[in-house]
């Protein structure tokens, strides 16, 4: 019953900014000017591909935030378990044992310049 | 089942209606905003103090050509901007205005989307805005673009984790995840005249989260992502009409369910501000009333400190910014949670 709540929320959110493009494309001016349809490049003219190689670095930081996050989402159930645990002592050890290895992992990426942008 | 089914559609609607009704406000209060900042007019001619200066570009967005450049991917470039708005709305149904009341003679939850799993969701809602940027940019197939959508994703990217190690160490001291216990854990007042928001428990996670937001939203000091003066406007450069519309509504509704989950675990979400307790005692009837106005008011204030400090902070240049994200407030979050931790630990014993 909640979910149903939720798919009438996300139909209606769709709906909404579809109607909102619609509208523009049936009152909106209608004129064809073939430079205008061009690629947008400060007035000159567009030289090669936009989808060309780009810095390693993009890459390199989506796949450590991939690694970080799984890593702090680990943690989420964790700190929900805290409190109704009997064994403090134990969620404890587990989280500094759980913690160690992430900051080994992250002194290892900061050692590695894995994330100094400038040269 | 067609009680539930107008509780649903009515719920909808109002939680849909108040931050689509309150933009043209909140661009106006920016624009002017901006401008009593920078010592100029601003608009002020389209009705009174250019209050309807909003409407006015409404209407304009509406009646412009829609530009379809020939060189872009057409299926991806008209579905980016309706991932962007779509993906900009869903964290607000698990935002409840008020506290759950009675009414009808039942109780209602003033919220779209009852979850005990309500505030991950609305962070995980709120994490899928970078894909309608992403693939603007990459849709659009112009390089200014393209860059614009790089670094927008790889700056909330890296934002996302230390706003998350601050959201761990809120959760770990509320011990729950349902939003409205932790809206009552801070209902109330120390020593008679502190409210007992998060924000004074964990001021160190505040400061991460807000950081976090601002570049979340990509807002200045953290707008790298249309930089002007480098690549002229970033991912939404090829957008024209209601199409670039859509991406600055989805901007400012991101804005405002931001600063709603910021309000919920730092300011108290819906409990009352200081002071109108004294009316809830002469008129209770008034209690739900009052908690929404509360939210609107806390609300208000974070979308008046985002103009405020977009006129007062430069820009970054982008690799300190990523040096800022990574090596800066990352471990500082991290340090904060153990911190807090062994904190909580040690009074138990």
């Amino acid at each position: 019953m909640e979910f149903a709540s939720f798919i009438v929320f996300f139909i209606i959110a769709c709906t909404l900014s579809a109607v909102l493009l619609g509208i523009s494309s049936l009152l909106g001016q209608k004129r064809k000017i073939v430079r205008e349809m061009d690629i947008y490049e400060s007035g000159v003219n567009p030289v090669g591909s936009a989808t060309r190689q780009y810095d390693i670095k993009f890459y390199l930081t989506a796949i450590l935030f991939l690694l970080f996050d799984v890593e702090i989402v680990f943690l989420l159930p964790w700190a929900l378990a805290y409190k109704e645990s009997s064994n403090h002592d134990f969620m404890l050890a587990g989280f500094i044992f759980f913690m160690v290895i992430m900051l080994v992992g992250y002194i290892f990426v900061i050692n590695s310049k894995a994330l100094k942008w400038e040269k | 089942m067609l009680e539930a089914m107008i509780e649903i559609l009515l719920k909808t609607v109002v939680i849909l209606a108040l931050p689509l009704g309150a933009l043209p406000l909140i661009i106006h209060v920016e624009r002017r905003g901006a401008a009593f900042m920078q010592r100029r007019l601003g608009p002020n001619r389209v009705g009174p103090f250019g209050i309807l200066q909003p409407l006015a570009d409404v209407a304009k967005f509406m009646f412009k050509e829609e530009v379809h450049p020939t060189h872009v991917r057409p299926f991806f470039y008209t579905a980016a901007p309706m991932i962007a708005l779509v993906v900009a709305i869903l964290p607000l149904a698990c935002i409840p205005v008020a506290a759950p009341f009675e009414a009808f003679g039942r109780t209602i939850f003033p919220e779209v989307f009852r979850s005990d799993m309500g505030i991950f969701f609305a962070f995980a809602a709120s994490a899928l805005g970078s894909y309608g940027i992403l693939l603007a940019g990459w849709a659009s197939n112009n390089k200014y673009s393209m860059l614009g959508a790089l670094r927008a994703c790889a700056q909330m990217v890296s934002y996302e984790l230390s706003l998350s190690t601050s959201v761990v160490a809120m959760i770990f001291l509320y011990g729950t995840n349902d939003i409205h216990v932790m809206i009552a854990a801070q209902t109330g007042y120390w020593f008679g005249f502190l409210p007992k928001w998060g924000v004074f428990l964990q001021p160190v996670a505040a400061m991460l989260f807000l950081v976090g937001i601002f570049a979340e939203s990509n807002r200045l000091p953290f707008d790298l992502a249309e930089g002007e003066s480098e690549i002229v406007a970033g991912y939404h450069l090829e957008y024209s009409s209601m199409k670039f519309a859509l991406f600055f509504m989805a901007e400012y509704i991101h804005m405002i369910a931001l600063s709603a989950l910021f309000i919920i675990m730092f300011f108290g979400g819906y409990s009352l501000l200081p002071g109108m307790e004294l009316i809830v005692e002469r008129a209770p009837i008034l209690l739900a009333v009052l908690q929404v106005t509360s939210l609107i008011i806390k609300i208000g204030c974070m979308i008046w400190f985002f103009v405020w400090v977009r006129w007062t902070l430069p820009r970054f240049r982008y690799d300190k910014l990523m040096d800022l994200g990574w090596e800066r407030l990352l471990p500082l979050g991290i340090a904060n949670l153990i911190v807090t931790v062994l904190i909580v630990y040690f009074r138990n014993q």
